[in-house]
């Protein structure tokens, strides 16, 4: 997938938990979920079920250990897909 | 050393689904899957032990500086009046208090009763929160360690852990918020 499609479609997906606008609208592949967006620890789970959704993919526990940044999340997404 | 978590129950109901496919497998062991299912109310009971598992991952990363997302490592057990915390080698004791309002949740390195302070914020934003409740640590600590607020400065690591820089001295520290409330502990 482009790395643009993927970053769309996470930022749709993050949307919902995010609590700092200004980072959202300035998101990058660098954004942090929670030191940047303030995205509750307890949503995060959500998002690692959204994404699983999305992509029809299956996250296992050593990927939802790294999942705290854009960055991250793309590459677990493309890893998955790949395999 | 000590961690803390707080689980603001309306935010709880309204932006989580614990009921949702997954969730529970994503977040809790076989063992705590259990135990929920046999609580008396199995959406306390999840929020009780996602704070355990929360406040010991701050107090598990204040020993060793790292970051990472895994709650289900966290197992939560309980032994007589005793709640525990275990993540590898490491081993932690939980206090635990259930209020209409909130669950809070504190662990350290052996048995204590909770030292943390609950504060019900006004505003809503992520910002005005971190903010309000960074105040009135700096009050609160000014008073325990006797020294004026400008002694006293709040950092946070790279890894996201917060201390509290007492003079010369680093204390520390723990902070919380969901929702409409926010708490925090320092030693």
């Amino acid at each position: 997938m482009e790395n643009n499609e993927l970053i769309s479609k996470l930022k749709a997906i993050i949307k919902p938990y995010i609590q700092d606008e200004d980072a959202f609208k300035n998101l990058s592949e660098d954004t942090d979920f929670v030191k940047d967006l303030k995205i509750n620890s307890a949503n995060l789970v959500d998002i690692i079920l959204d994404i699983e959704d999305e992509f029809d993919i299956r996250l296992e526990n050593e990927d939802m250990e790294k999942m705290l940044d854009v960055k991250s999340a793309m590459a677990i997404v493309n890893t998955k897909l790949a395999g | 050393m000590v961690g803390n978590d707080i689980v603001d129950i309306n935010e709880a109901k309204s932006a989580s689904n614990w009921q949702r496919p997954r969730f529970l497998e994503k977040l809790f062991t076989t063992k705590e899957q259990f135990t929920i299912r046999n609580a008396e109310t199995p959406f306390l009971m999840v929020w009780q032990l996602w704070s355990m598992k929360e406040a010991a991952y701050k107090l598990y990363t204040q020993q060793h500086p790292s970051r990472f997302y895994n709650p289900k490592g966290f197992e939560c057990s309980t032994e007589g009046a005793i709640s525990m915390v275990r993540f590898k080698t490491f081993t932690c004791y939980v206090a635990t208090q259930i209020t209409p309002y909130y669950i809070i949740s504190e662990a350290r390195l052996d048995v204590q009763p909770i030292t943390s302070k609950v504060i019900k914020f006004k505003n809503t934003t992520a910002k005005a929160q971190s903010k309000t409740i960074r105040n009135t640590v700096l009050k609160a600590a000014a008073n325990v360690f006797g020294v004026s607020k400008t002694h006293l400065k709040i950092s946070t690591s790279r890894h996201g852990v917060p201390s509290i820089h007492v003079k010369s001295k680093v204390q520390p520290l723990s902070l919380t918020h969901h929702g409409n409330y926010g708490a925090y502990a320092f030693c």
